[in-house]
């Protein structure tokens, strides 16, 4: 059977310092894959490539037998680093805009929102201004704009860089409990990240794939950014 | 679809305090504007009607005020606009943006449209301050309304200009001043330059007060038609171009 997401060859950036260089990636569905690197290694910018924001130089994305910029834009649900929302507008008034993007008619918006709500429990918050959210309740809310066209394959970029220790617990429960219907793929740099919400793990080293392995608990993450690297990519 | 997104952006502009308080300013000035004019032209009648000069007060108080409301227009429209694209860029608002599956061209004539919508409310709010005059001078309403007219494509030519310019830059500030400083440079050019220049076309107010004055022209619809859409194309241009799709 096809993986969901088959990359082949991706590369991005100025050839001579590529941000991403000669990447292969599968993704199956149900899929939790952890891409696991430092600040710089490409982790962003490979995520905005699967978003269709950021235009590949080399390569091919095939997502579901689909190729192409579209494919992509509709079957993946993308939370960025800064939860991207309009503070003056409410929760629901921000889903709203989201499924606006989507091109949902009034009837499918509402059913799309009350559904993305319901996902990440923020249905006591619909009427709250998004600005008066806290860090944790705004993540929610990013994970809910990118669950609202119900996408195939969930991109996080550091979902949880700047939260606290429960906040953090309760986004990497709801991370999980969408895993039975979206595929993801969790970019951070944090160990505890990996350990908690993915069953796989690709380290990214300067712009390369290094390596990629199922996550066990006797997994040492350390040892990949303690040993000198040779020929990432 | 477009109207989706131009109906977000009317929204969001009208839930900030930013709008309804350039509506406020923009009322009292407007109401202080009529005031003014009102007074001169009532001092100087007596000499009109004598004179026979074939001035009225469609000449002396509501074309002059009508002139001052598109300097409000200019002055406010890039504020409801608020930096465009720019300011998505600013806010970490602009992947969502890119990354949704609407074209480029939806995008772009979404925002327009809503910040056209978003200014109707100042335009029309305004014009029927002016149109209370016609209860108690002689009034030619066909000149109002064409006058009117040709504002609602001046705005729609603002917004198209203003967002237009918001692609050129990642900061709210430069996005503002680039809109400020072209309208306001296009607003004083008949100023500078000779008439018979060819550049005179590009002069803004010409193209406005010849409508106030009761004279609808065609070269004066082209010129806003012209230009807004170079502005909108440019736009979708330079959206695209961020998407990687050219």
């Amino acid at each position: 059977m096809d993986p969901l997401l088959r990359i082949r060859g991706l590369r991005v950036g100025d050839p001579r310092r590529p941000r991403l260089r000669g990447i292969d990636l599968d993704l199956e569905r149900g899929d939790r894959l952890g891409l696991l690197g430092e600040n710089g290694a490409g982790k962003s910018s490979f995520l905005l490539v699967l978003a269709g924001v950021l235009t590949p130089t080399a390569g091919s994305i095939e997502i579901d037998g689909l190729n192409g910029r579209q494919a992509l834009r509709r079957h993946i649900g993308f939370l960025p680093q800064r939860v991207a929302c309009y503070p003056e507008l409410t929760v629901r008034e921000n889903l709203d805009w989201s499924a606006r993007l989507h091109g949902f008619v009034r009837h499918r918006r509402r059913q799309a929102i009350e559904r993305a709500l319901a996902r990440v429990t923020l249905e006591p918050s619909a009427r709250t201004l998004a600005g008066q959210l806290s860090a944790g309740m705004q993540q929610r809310l990013g994970l809910a704009q990118a669950l609202i066209h119900d996408p195939s394959i969930l991109l996080l970029d550091e979902p949880t860089a700047s939260l606290d220790p429960i906040q953090t617990a309760q986004i990497r429960q709801l991370i999980e409990a969408q895993a039975d219907s979206v595929s993801v793929i969790l970019a951070t740099h944090l160990f505890d990240d990996i350990r908690e919400i993915c069953q796989r793990v690709a380290i990214i080293a300067d712009g390369g794939k290094v390596t990629d392995l199922p996550v066990t608990p006797d997994l040492d993450l350390m040892s990949f950014f303690q040993t000198p690297r040779s020929g990432a990519g | 679809m477009i109207w989706q997104l131009a109906w977000h952006e009317w929204r969001r502009v009208r839930a900030g305090i930013l709008f309804w308080l350039i509506l406020a300013i923009t009322q009292l000035l407007i109401a202080w504007l009529l005031f003014a004019q009102l007074e001169g032209f009532a001092r100087i009648a007596p000499q009109l009607s004598t004179s026979g000069a074939g001035l009225g007060a469609m000449d002396l108080i509501i074309a002059p005020t009508l002139g001052s409301l598109v300097l409000i227009l200019i002055f406010s429209v890039p504020l409801l606009g608020q930096g465009g694209f720019a300011t998505e860029h600013r806010q970490g608002r602009l992947t969502m943006w890119l990354s949704s599956p609407r074209s480029s061209m939806e995008l772009v004539l979404g925002r327009v449209i809503g910040l056209f919508i978003s200014g109707l409310p100042l335009l029309f709010s305004s014009a029927l301050t002016i149109a209370a005059i016609g209860f108690g001078v002689e009034f030619d309403w066909l000149r109002f309304a064409t006058a009117l007219g040709m504002l609602v494509v001046f705005l729609l030519w603002l917004s198209a200009i203003v967002i237009g310019l918001s692609t050129l830059t990642n900061h709210t500030v430069a996005a503002l001043s680039m809109a400020y400083g072209a309208l306001l440079f296009l607003w004083l050019l008949d100023s500078f330059i000779d008439p018979t220049a060819g550049w005179y076309w590009a002069a803004l107010l010409p193209h406005l007060e010849s409508t106030f004055r009761g004279l609808l022209r065609i070269s004066d619809i082209a010129f806003f038609a012209s230009t807004g859409a170079a502005a909108a194309w440019f736009a979708v241009y330079q959206i695209a171009r961020r998407r990687g799709e050219l």
